[in-house]
């Protein structure tokens, strides 16, 4: 089978194209999948970096029959110098018709300049791909989340970035056994062009991969109450999360920043303090299986995404939620 | 030698405007299915794009000589006299109709224009524009110009290094701040960590009343109308139906919270227990 994905079957492969052990790659997977299905066309996975280590029992389950594997030393970032390298000089020798990316905050950076760099067209903010009447459909969010596109893709080869949080993963009816092929690039001629001088302190847990967030907004009032929020967070053993313009206000740490410009994060259960509910804070948090909504105002928009609702001053709501928690 | 600055602007439709329409339920899509018609929504210049050009004064208050050229597709649009009122040096119209271009063609122009003026050393842009929030359109450029790309700018530096400059910039990443430092020339993107923007000042506003809006033909660009066919095309536009199923819980402070824990536990979105305890039995029992 691998010997048949050459230029041949040039236009009619849908390729995942994943970072390293970034998030979100099975439900990526499971749309390549329906899309490749819907184009009639075979279906690969290509990996830049260090594989997950269940890379093979991964692309079984979703019935890729080859895992191309990239990994060059000088790798240091999925949008670098390098990363467009290796994944320009892999799409010269493999050819097709769509590239999936997950769109992190790298993937911004990498989708758009590998187009260029191979002539591919491009598109990001990805919610879905459909094949309508033979043609490639991307829905992607516009107006910060206000309204949906659907762009209509044309001949040759596209990069389409997706937002996998509003994303469901499922296995293949017929899973397959895949194999990994280690594909050599040459870029060692290729380093950094931008030095990176400072490092961000990344470390600590991260709210998008916190099954439970309490964000608060405006409604808090002062930076001093953003405690309140805190002392829930800590009591359902969850994380503090915050919307933009508190982040922007200093209340916040940015690391804390839901929505558009912030995170997007999609935990079991949001609840959303003081927050009105714009369109571009919601893309942050639409995807939460259970969103909780405090607002003083009973119009606010934010009711209209959430489960629950309780009408009052979040000053007096919070500490309320926490004394219940603890019992 | 002075700093060639190119800050790159699109007009937009106001997102706030649009927005609150949006939540109205009274966002008008026109009879092709995919524009927004209603004439009561303001056309600005993309606020990231606006800060694009803050950045620039910045970069001049902080003592660098540099020579301002804001650049725009389209024609007749305000955003460029607004550019001038702001006091930079050029505000410059490609002629060529916006909507008929997909980001490629955008960027392709673009390219063309900054080659023919003999490059620059800094290109500014926003990180993404407020309507399509695409936000590849500086990427592309960066491609095409062969120039590397920093994105979502927090703040810029520029100092000069042996016979050309460096410019030092502090990102805003999902980790946190991260300091960059690369060699002009350079693309950078702006992010509204930068801070808000200036408004015209009176004289500046006069000021660009005499100020000549420089138009540059698509054509004289070299760029061949065979290249700027767009590949990706918009075919619809709708507004997201919300299917509002808000259970409100009544009572009091305390009446409400504790309603509402009972009902995430029964759910089992909670666990059934007080969560630190559980994390402490645990804890201790391993």
């Amino acid at each position: 089978m691998a010997n048949e994905m050459t230029s041949a079957s040039s236009q009619s492969r849908v390729v995942v194209c994943s970072w390293g052990t970034s998030g979100g790659v099975e439900e990526l997977l499971t749309l390549g999948r329906s899309v490749a299905n819907g184009l009639g066309a075979t279906f690969g996975w290509v990996v830049l970096g260090p594989a997950p280590h269940d890379v093979t029992e991964i692309a079984s389950r979703h019935d890729v029959p080859i895992v191309d594997h990239l990994e060059e030393p000088n790798l240091q970032s999925f949008g670098g110098d390098v990363a467009v390298a290796a994944l320009a000089a892999y799409a010269r020798e493999h050819e097709f018709r769509v590239l999936l990316v997950p769109q992190t905050f790298d993937a911004r950076v990498l989708a758009p300049r590998l187009a260029a760099r191979i002539d591919a067209g491009v598109v990001m903010n990805g919610l879905g791909v459909a094949i309508e009447g033979g043609k490639i459909a991307v829905t992607a969010s516009a107006f910060g989340g206000d309204t949906r596109v659907v762009y209509e893709l044309g001949e040759g080869r596209f990069i389409v970035g997706v937002s996998t949080a509003s994303l469901g993963a499922e296995a293949a009816q017929k899973p397959a056994s895949a194999i990994i092929r280690h594909c050599p690039v040459d870029v060692a001629s290729v380093s950094e062009r931008v030095q990176v001088v400072t490092r961000s302190e990344a470390g600590g847990p991260r709210i998008e991969e916190a099954d439970i967030l309490v964000a608060g907004g405006r409604g808090l009032g002062d930076k001093a109450n953003y405690r309140l929020v805190e002392e829930l967070a800590a009591a359902l053993g969850g994380m503090a999360a915050a919307s933009r313009p508190i982040v922007d206000e200093g209340w916040a740490e940015p690391a804390r920043q839901v929505g558009l410009t912030g995170k997007i994060t999609r935990p079991q259960l949001y609840i959303a303090a003081g927050i009105s509910g714009a369109s571009q804070h919601m893309v942050g948090c639409a995807a939460a299986k259970t969103l909780v909504a405090i607002n003083r105002d009973p119009d606010a928009a934010i009711f209209r995404y959430a489960r629950y609702g309780i009408v009052g001053d979040c000053l007096e709501i919070l500490p309320a939620l926490t004394r219940a928690v603890k019992g | 030698m002075s700093l060639r600055i190119i800050v790159c602007a699109k007009e937009v439709l106001d997102p706030d405007a649009v927005n609150n329409y949006a939540l109205e339920g009274k966002l008008v899509i026109g009879d092709d299915g995919k524009s927004l018609t209603q004439s009561s929504i303001p056309r600005l210049m993309n606020a990231y794009d606006e800060q694009a050009i803050e950045a620039a004064l910045r970069i001049r208050e902080a003592g660098t000589a540099c020579t301002i050229t804001v650049v725009s597709i389209g024609e007749g649009q305000d955003i460029l006299k607004h550019a001038a009122s702001l006091g930079i040096d050029e505000p410059v119209a490609i002629q060529a109709d916006p909507a008929t271009l997909d980001h490629h063609g955008v960027a392709k122009l673009l390219a063309a224009f900054v080659q023919s003026r003999g490059g620059a050393d800094l290109v500014l842009c926003g990180r993404q524009a407020s309507d399509d929030d695409q936000g590849v359109v500086p990427a592309l450029l960066a491609e095409h110009l062969g120039l590397p790309v920093v994105t979502i700018a927090r703040s810029v530096d520029v100092t000069s290094a042996g016979d050309g400059f460096g410019v030092r910039v502090v990102r805003v990443t999902p980790d946190g701040d991260e300091t960059v430092a690369v060699a002009a020339p350079a693309i950078v993107t702006i992010s509204n960590e930068l801070g808000q923007a200036r408004y015209p000042t009176m004289a500046g506003r006069m000021a660009a009343r005499k100020k000549k809006i420089t138009t540059v033909a698509a054509a004289d660009l070299g760029v061949a109308a065979d290249g700027l066919r767009p590949r990706v095309t918009l075919a619809k536009q709708f507004v997201p139906t919300v299917k509002s199923a808000c259970e409100v819980i009544p009572g009091t402070a305390d009446e409400a919270a504790a309603a509402l824990i009972a009902r995430l536990r029964a759910e089992q979105v909670l666990r059934n227990e007080p969560e630190p305890a559980r994390a402490r039995s645990k804890d201790s029992g391993a």
